[in-house]
């Protein structure tokens, strides 16, 4: 066996000896984060509308006493905990926006062993656990080598197309060993690519010198309709894994009036670019045809485009979160990212995205995270950034 | 209105964003040796309690050490309220356990006036168990002007920051009792009291010297109670209003304020008794007094209200002229 390989799972395992006394500690120290998940979690941050939650977290990374503050021209928030050598630099990142408009009411309730609210799951516990990240270290005892660079990411969810993540890392200047995404959702979840992906929108609008007479002729809906059938005509692959998902409607407003227009919300996920484009060419088609042969005027938007990319299996990054799960009792589940991730690896880190506890009701109003499996779910992200820092997912 | 009543307004009357700096807040504290004290009193409020402890403990005892000692005093709930509130850490009493010789009653009021023997700040901050938008500005809104000024023993909360309508006005955003009972009694009555505006809010700050020598009412009747009896005794001067913006907590049903009302009547009467004007009744005053908020500025709105009144009609000679009228 080679001595650098004895090594690095030495360091390991002394780092996981040291688990369950660690996550029983970080339980004592909940407070902290737990206040910061509510207090976040009641600010409306919308995708576009992050600037408060933002401004907060600013104000959490000052009183943490984290050296430069502040928030950069994309509208990320970010600072850092220097390290003792500063030499390279390890991104944890959480995104600040939420899927709930700021008038849907924010707010949490805390029970004995859970907390229910819009976001709390996704992603004001994210943004909590990692604000709290320098004084667990500090409370636990961990003095970092590297530089802990804190991002409060915003823009990431749907039509912003990860802008926010991928402003920050453009203008990046730092060398960065491997990012971390953190999420509320799920405890187990393992993220180590990103999914191409293409998010978009069609519009159907009936228009004002319309032929009502015509053969067929009918309002919006009974168009839409019409246009999903055709959609759900085009051949799916099962190899590679593709999947087109429908997931919102918009049309109409009353019980007797035919709306004019209506638009229809997709998605389309693949193991293969090519596919994406080609399921992207054939809509276009589909559009052009069905505007063509009902006299409507049909407009496919792409919001939102992703490539595939990831980093292996086998990838130490990788290995080693699976072996903190492990040790943990945590199942890893290996879940490919539509997300922020997506971003990091594309820039070339090295990166993962976890899960910190489980969740019910994800993205309802009613959104609820137990507590009881929070604390490991925190002790697997401490844990996975002293491996980090000590070299031990190094390829 | 006089300047004395104006002054007032302008010196008392603070926002809660006048003390975001709570490093200063704690120097200045430490700097004037005073502890302090938070209480919660609470019946079945199992719902609201958790984040209440967990947020103002980690804030203000944790994160900033303005909260010397913190205690949920318990009437008697028959849900999880203890259970949640220990849970997160919250030092848990039963009222009827604190001073027990003098026998137990059931009101929030008893909490209130337990604690002043069961906690030893020199300033006791209340606050309410069923407030679901619970933040640190509920504490240390109200504790910082009693930190700042020596003259203050007495801070009041408001709430709902003033937005301009259309109109580019709205009222103050008291509760019904508190406009439909409160300020014109308050009018007719203590007129310089009217001044503050939000007369029956839950949350308060008061140091233990002042507490310690005015009698508790066990029911609805505490906070106007604590209001006329320092009055009485202090003056106008010894009280202080903060703006803590926007409060969501449970709406009652009108019956619940009918209960409310009658029971704030009976000490409201029983103080103008002792205080000798029922007996010697002065004139009544004519004038209402209410607040209007415009560009963020509180003014209070003074209207004449003369509730004329004309004799029985017998006494009138055209009426008894009348041919059917002998």
């Amino acid at each position: 066996m080679p001595v650098e390989q004895i090594d690095t799972e030495a360091l390991l395992n002394d780092l996981l000896r040291d688990f369950p006394s660690r996550t029983e500690k970080i339980r004592e120290k909940k407070d902290s984060f737990l206040t910061d998940a509510v207090l976040l979690g009641e600010i409306p941050s919308p995708t576009f509308g992050e600037q408060e939650r933002v401004r907060t977290v600013v104000d959490r990374f000052r009183e943490n006493g984290l050296s430069n503050p502040g928030v950069d021209e994309f509208g990320n928030a970010s600072a850092q905990l220097p390290g003792t050598e500063g030499q390279s630099s390890i991104l944890i990142m959480a995104h600040a926006d939420c899927v709930f408009s700021p008038e849907v009411r924010h707010e949490i309730q805390v029970g004995s062993d859970s907390m229910t609210g819009p976001g709390i799951a996704d992603n004001a516990l994210g943004l909590a656990a990692m604000i709290s990240l320098p004084r667990l270290l500090k409370e636990l005892g961990i003095e970092l080598r590297d530089n802990l660079i804190l991002v409060a990411n915003c823009k990431s969810l749907g039509r912003a197309n990860l802008e926010g993540a991928h402003g920050f890392l453009e203008t990046m200047s730092q060398p960065v060993r491997a990012g971390i995404c953190v999420e509320g959702s799920t405890l187990g979840r393992l993220s180590y690519s990103g999914l191409g992906t293409l998010r978009g929108e069609i519009t159907l609008q009936v228009p004002s010198d319309y032929d009502w007479k015509r053969f067929g002729a009918s309002g919006a809906i009974s168009h839409l309709t019409g246009l999903i059938n055709q959609i759900r005509e085009i051949p799916i692959p099962k190899e590679p894994k593709t999947q087109l998902v429908f997931g919102g409607l918009k049309c109409g407003s009353s019980y007797n009036t035919s709306p004019r227009q209506g638009s229809l919300r997709f998605e389309i996920t693949s193991e293969e670019d090519g596919i994406i484009g080609q399921m992207e060419n054939q809509l276009n088609e589909i559009c052009e045809q069905f505007s063509a042969e009902t006299g409507t005027l049909v407009n496919m938007e792409v919001v939102a485009k992703r490539q595939n990319c990831g980093i292996p299996y086998t990838h130490p990054l990788v290995k080693t979160t699976r072996s903190i799960m492990q040790k943990a009792g945590i199942t890893p589940q290996v879940d490919p990212s539509t997300g922020d991730l997506n971003a990091l690896i594309l820039g070339g880190l090295p990166a993962v995205t976890l899960g910190l506890t489980t969740v019910e009701n994800l993205r309802e109003i009613n959104e609820t995270i137990q507590l009881d499996p929070l604390y490991s779910g925190m002790c697997q992200l401490v844990t996975l950034i002293q491996a980090i820092d000590q070299g031990i997912c190094e390829a | 209105m006089s300047m004395k009543e104006n002054n007032w307004i302008d010196r008392n009357t603070f926002h809660h964003s006048d003390f975001w700096d709570l490093i200063k807040l704690v120097e200045e504290k430490e700097k004037k040796g005073l502890k302090i004290s938070l209480c919660i009193p609470t019946l079945n409020e199992e719902k609201t309690i958790g984040k209440e402890v967990l947020i103002l403990r980690s804030e203000l005892m944790e994160r900033y050490p303005l909260v010397d000692e913190f205690a949920v005093i318990d009437s008697g709930s028959e849900d999880k309220t203890l259970e949640v509130a220990s849970n997160y850490g919250a030092d848990v009493y039963l009222a009827s356990d604190i001073l027990p010789e003098v026998g137990n009653k059931r009101g929030k009021g008893e909490n209130l006036w337990k604690a002043i023997h069961q906690l030893k700040g020199d300033i006791i901050c209340y606050v309410d168990a069923d407030i679901s938008n619970i933040h640190p500005r509920f504490v240390y809104g109200l504790v910082a002007p009693l930190i700042h000024r020596e003259e203050i023993s007495y801070v009041k909360a408001f709430y709902d920051r003033p937005l301009n309508y259309s109109s580019g006005l709205r009222p103050s955003g008291g509760g019904r009792v508190t406009e439909i009972l409160i300020r014109p009694l308050f009018s007719l009555f203590y007129p310089e009291l009217s001044q503050i505006i939000q007369p029956l809010s839950g949350e308060y700050a008061a140091r233990r010297e002042v507490l310690e020598k005015i009698p508790f009412p066990i029911g609805y009747g505490v906070e106007t109670s604590h209001l006329l009896d320092l009055y009485q005794l202090y003056g106008l001067e010894t009280f202080a209003q903060t703006d803590l913006d926007r409060r969501v907590h449970r709406n009652q049903t009108t019956n619940a304020l009918g209960k409310m009302s009658f029971g704030i009547l009976q000490t409201f009467f029983n103080r103008l008794h002792t205080q000798g004007k029922l007996d010697r009744m002065p004139d009544l005053e004519t004038f209402y007094r209410r607040f209007e908020v415009e560009d963020g500025n509180y003014r209070q709105l003074i209207q004449e209200v003369v509730e004329e009144e004309r004799p029985p009609m017998i006494e009138i000679e055209g009426y008894r002229n009348r041919p059917d009228i002998s």
